[in-house]
């Protein structure tokens, strides 16, 4: 079974977003970028069924800029085997990237995609679902357990309140929650490996993919600034300010 | 010119980093020392199992080739977590002294070992009356028929009490302070007639003080030439200063950045004490200290594994310079800024303070470094700069 | 203009030192030339010796030994040479002073006796987590109910609370007022129901500071140290004394000789450390610094017995700020000197008396701590940057 894991370059989730001067997107010069957390999470999921015997090859892409080759050269030393980058300068919002995704899909013909639930620039949560009704396929979102027999998947799905599972009929889209699994560290052995596992890249033309945007951003705001925090040096300082500053006791 | 990580080093940079911002917190590190030996076998564990134990050893005997740079990212991940365990004992020092100078047997049995975090090892250089001096050995082997038999004391080791198997130098031939006679020697920390004693160091960390009387070590288990070692601790002592600037920059980035947080936060006369122009400046230093170490650190890195030693030895004494200096500099700093709670036990920054300062301590200090570069002819008496 | 000692201040010397001689027990002598800390009832029972002709710091009238600002440095210095120690902490150098200034005649009688006679130990509950630096920010209550003050709240880095019988303490009694003016001085019994002592152990790994809660702790209003919402004026009358008093001349000779014996033990390839040049530039370049301090504080000292009650030279404001610099200077010369043997951390085995071997060159353990403790010099009692700013302000005009 063929397993594909699409993955996002993020802003790092430790570092602290700045909007640009001009309101028009988040400041992303010299700031420390990293895959998207989610992603990672399906990356590993992907890992986990490879080992247990699951399947046979996984395949990751991205939809990105140059620099998104060190997302997916991390992806290949989590253990991924190959990888796609399909080339786009300017944001690509999640319609646009579901749309390269089904031609990647339509190409390489996995079994199961894996996405991470979303990314943790635009909090969309989308692509997933717009993936599946693209290509048809049975989804199973937010999963926070997959198990993979010969042509099902059953997925546990983390929702309100509670779990839910679900039977899937493969071919299939899984998006994963955050509670999925613990994803690994890129090993040296498996960071050596990396190195001469292949890299294709791509354009979105090469899967007669659109992906101009049809939104468009009005403006980009930091929260309102939270006042700063102090740190209470005892039990009765704190106590103290919740009495005579919060005036909440 | 080209000062980027390739992409293995990015990658290797982002795995350590990773490891240690989710298992090496502060309340982390205060778990481990209270551990039996005063650091975390499961984190030695983890360390094996990403392969960073096996780091800088050649692939043939199961490692990974990598170098001073590889070496430097590592450590200045290792510093800005401040950890306990002996990495640079075991890997560094000892790990070293075999990539340098052993035979292939030797590397073959012993490599794989500490590849896997089966053995630690410690390297016993320093003696009582020796100070910063690596060949001031007064320690003696004599030879006894296949064998041979050392006798004396090795001060400061440095996780000499962990270690499972300790590198030692002792004198064959020649006076003390004398380039040659001098050999390296692999001793069981069981062996009989060797005794140590154990203690914390300054910083948290571990060391031992060792007896030797009478130790008998197998002609198999001496390291390179009996007589002749010296030029590879000289080299293995140049490396292990250009990790120790590594591991300063990565407590200096730390420090820096606990420091600016508690000056954006902190407030006394109404105002975030941020806001105070002379704290504004000092933290401006203290930043300016950091930069120039960061690029010493990486000048030694590069300069390590040079083959003139004059050469090699100018550039990482220059460098230890700039290291020890910002030491005091970035931690006093860091300190005062804090005010009272910058010196309890109980905040990280007091304890990055002591390390550092201790750090200027390992294999000489500013001082020391000072003298060593100028006895040399300084930096810019190389002729054969362009 | 002269540097000597007039004939009478040379007598007093003598007389000084013959009077330690006679009266220091050897024990406490020896075991303070080693560097080791006393227990307390040995600093009690030396402070009633040292004081057994009145309290070197104060006024006759008040059991004081009456000596002019000279015989007083004199006697520090011939005590610190010795080595006895020193004053009997922040009883006679802080609270004392401000009981017979500005107190009662009923505190006058019952608190000084008892400090001069070791009987009571005081601690300074000034700063708070909130208030260091801002110390009229300070939040601690005291609410006047009958004939007592309620107290609640909190204090932090109280030195020496864990040994003290008593603490004075800065309280708000006003909170609707510019905060400097809602502040009383209160005298507090640290057995009184409600307060908590709780250590806070410092990086040389020394239990020296605390954390001291009140928490409904009664105090009798008798307590109160002159009038109420005047405590500001007494705070500053104290943190002169303490500011602008010490210089810690003594302290930095002290780790000066240390680092001279460490480094004459100390073997640079064979040769002594103390014989190379580098060093002792070093060395030399440190008490060119601690000369310059010394002299500064003799003019102080010479020069006060003429300035106007209430006036002090503007030279004096800088002495505890140079002093606390030199006193770092010279415990980084004490790591110079011990090198790497300042790595080992001996503390716990001290801590618990084990009776090991010293190991390395002596004193070379205590290096790292003595530094790591320096640190906090220019931190407490005002820290650098609060003196300069007061300087800038009160003797620059700035
Ligand atoms: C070992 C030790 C013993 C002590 N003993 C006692 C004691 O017995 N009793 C007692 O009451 N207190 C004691 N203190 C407390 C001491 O007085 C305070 O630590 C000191 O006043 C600083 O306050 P803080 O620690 O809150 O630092 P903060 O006031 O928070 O200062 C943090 C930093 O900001 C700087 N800063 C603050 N305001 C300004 C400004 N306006 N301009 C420029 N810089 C500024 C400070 O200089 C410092 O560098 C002790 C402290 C120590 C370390």
């Amino acid at each position: 079974m063929k397993l594909l894991v699409p993955v996002k370059r993020v802003i790092d989730a430790n570092v602290k977003a700045r909007v640009k001067a001009d309101g028009s997107g988040v400041e992303l010069a010299n700031v420390k970028m990293a895959i998207n957390p989610f992603d990672e999470i399906a990356v590993e999921e992907a890992i986990r069924l490879k080992e247990a015997g699951k399947a046979e090859e996984i395949v990751v892409v991205s939809i990105g800029p140059a620099q998104a080759a060190e997302t997916l050269r991390t992806a290949l030393a989590m253990g991924a085997d190959r990888a796609i980058l399909v080339k786009v300068d300017e944001l690509v919002e999640p319609l646009g990237v579901a749309k390269v995704l089904k031609g990647v899909v339509e190409v390489e013909r996995p079994r199961l995609v894996i996405l991470g639930k979303q990314a943790i620039d635009d909090d969309s949560n989308q692509t997933g679902q717009m993936l599946a009704g693209l290509l048809g396929w049975a989804q199973g979102t937010f999963a926070s357990k997959v198990e993979v027999a010969a042509d099902r998947a059953r997925v546990t799905r983390e929702v309100d309140g509670g779990l839910q599972t679900v039977d899937l009929k493969l071919p299939a889209i899984i998006t994963v929650d955050l509670r999925l699994n613990q994803p690994r560290y890129a090993s040296l052995p498996n960071i050596m490996k990396a190195k001469k596992k292949p890299l294709d890249e791509k354009v979105p033309a090469d899967f007669g993919a659109d992906v101009k945007a049809k939104l468009k951003v009005i403006k980009t705001e930091e929260p309102s600034s939270r006042k700063t925090g102090v740190k209470v040096g005892s039990v009765a300082e704190l106590v103290d300010k919740l009495k005579n500053e919060a005036g909440v006791l | 010119m080209n000062f980027d990580l390739s992409e293995e080093q990015r990658l290797l940079k982002d795995s350590v980093e990773r490891l240690m911002l989710d298992s090496y917190s502060f309340g982390d590190r205060r778990k481990y020392q209270t551990e039996k030996r005063g650091f975390s076998e499961a984190m030695w564990a983890r360390y094996a199992e990403l392969g960073l134990l096996a780091l800088p050893f050649a692939e043939e005997h199961g490692g990974f080739g990598g170098g001073a740079v590889e070496t430097m990212i590592v450590m200045e991940a290792f510093g800005k977590a401040l950890i306990l365990e002996p990495y640079f004992a075991t890997v560094v020092l000892a790990g070293g002294l075999l990539r340098l100078g052993a035979s292939e047997a030797q590397k073959a049995e012993l490599i794989p070992l500490i590849a896997e975090g089966r053995t630690k090892l410690a390297f016993a250089y320093a003696e009582p009356q020796s100070r910063y001096d690596l060949v001031d050995v007064e320690t003696r082997a004599k030879r006894d028929g296949d064998g041979w038999i050392l006798n004396g004391s090795k001060d400061l080791v440095l996780h000499g009490d962990a270690a499972d198997k300790i590198i030692v130098s002792a004198r064959t031939a020649g006076d003390t302070r004398e380039n040659d006679g001098v050999g390296l020697f692999l001793v069981d920390a069981d062996a009989p007639g060797l005794t140590r004693r154990g203690y914390p160091t300054q910083d948290g960390l571990r060391a031992a003080d060792i007896t030797l009387e009478r130790v008998r070590v197998e002609t198999a288990n001496v390291i390179g030439d009996p007589a002749g070692a010296f030029p590879v601790i000289s080299r293995v002592a140049d490396e292990a200063v250009a990790a120790l600037c590594a591991e300063a920059v990565g407590s200096f980035t730390q420090m820096q950045a606990i420091t600016l947080d508690y000056l954006k936060t902190r407030e006394q006369f109404g105002k975030k004490i941020g806001s105070f122009q002379v704290l504004q400046h000092r933290a401006v230093d203290m930043f300016v200290d950091l930069e120039q170490s960061r690029s010493m650190a990486i000048y030694a890195a590069i300069m390590a594994v040079e083959s003139d030693a004059s050469e090699r030895e100018r550039a990482v004494s220059a460098a230890k310079v700039q290291i020890g200096r910002s030491a005091k500099a970035i931690g006093q700093q860091s300190i005062q800024l804090h005010g009272g709670i910058g010196m309890t036990m109980e905040h990280s920054v007091g304890h990055y303070f002591k390390h550092v300062t201790m750090l200027d301590t390992l294999f000489g200090d500013a001082e020391h470094h000072l003298r060593r570069l100028a006895a040399l002819g300084g930096l810019s008496g190389d002729q054969r700069m362009e | 203009m002269d540097l000597a000692f007039t004939k009478e201040e040379r007598a007093f010397r003598e007389e000084v030192r013959q009077f330690l001689r006679d009266n220091v027990l050897p024990e406490i002598r020896r075991k303070l030339a080693e560097g080791r800390k006393l227990a307390k009832d040995e600093i009690a029972a030396g402070a009633r010796i040292l004081n057994k002709r009145g309290v070197p710091t104060w006024p006759k009238e008040y059991g004081g030994a009456g000596w002019t600002l000279v015989q007083q440095y004199i006697f520090e210095e011939e005590v610190r040479a010795f080595p006895a120690q020193l004053t009997f902490g922040m009883g006679e150098s802080l609270v004392g002073p401000v009981i017979y200034t500005f107190g009662s005649e009923v505190q006058k009688k019952y608190y000084l006796p008892r400090i001069a006679n070791a009987e009571d130990w005081w601690c300074q509950g000034f700063s708070e987590p909130g208030a260091g630096s801002d110390l009229a920010s300070l939040k601690t209550r005291a609410v006047r109910n009958g004939d007592r003050y309620v107290v609640d709240g909190q204090k932090i880095w109280t030195s020496g609370a864990q040994y003290a019988d008593w603490i004075f303490c800065l309280v708000r009694t006003d909170p609707d007022v510019k905060k400097q003016q809602g502040i009383s001085f209160l005298l507090i019994d640290l057995k009184t129901p409600g307060v908590t002592v709780r250590p806070i152990r410092l990086i040389d790994g020394d239990h020296v500071v605390n954390e001291v809660f009140f928490d409904s702790v009664r105090v009798p209003i008798e307590n109160l140290v002159g009038e109420e919402n005047k405590g500001w004026g007494y705070a500053k009358y104290l943190l002169g004394n303490e500011r602008f008093g010490d210089a810690g001349v003594g302290i930095s000779k002290e780790r000066i000789r240390l680092a001279k014996e460490l480094a004459e033990r100390a073997c640079v390839r064979g040769a002594r450390l103390i014989d190379q040049t580098a060093f002792r530039e070093k060395v030399a370049a440190v008490e060119v610094q601690l000369k310059a301090l010394e002299i500064t504080q003799l003019r102080v000292v010479a020069s006060a017995s003429k300035q106007q009650k209430g006036t002090q030279d503007p030279a004096s404001s800088i002495l505890k700020l140079r002093g606390s610099e030199v006193e770092q200077a010279s415990a980084e010369l004490l790591m110079d000197a011990a090198g790497p043997y300042a790595l080992r951390d001996l503390s716990q085995e001290e801590r618990e008396g084990r009776n090991e071997p010293p190991v390395g060159a002596y004193g070379a353990a205590r290096s790292a701590p003595t530094y790591f403790y320096s640190r906090a010099a220019s931190i407490y009692s005002g820290s650098s940057e609060i003196q300069k700013n007061i300087i800038a302000k009160a003797i620059l005009g700035l």
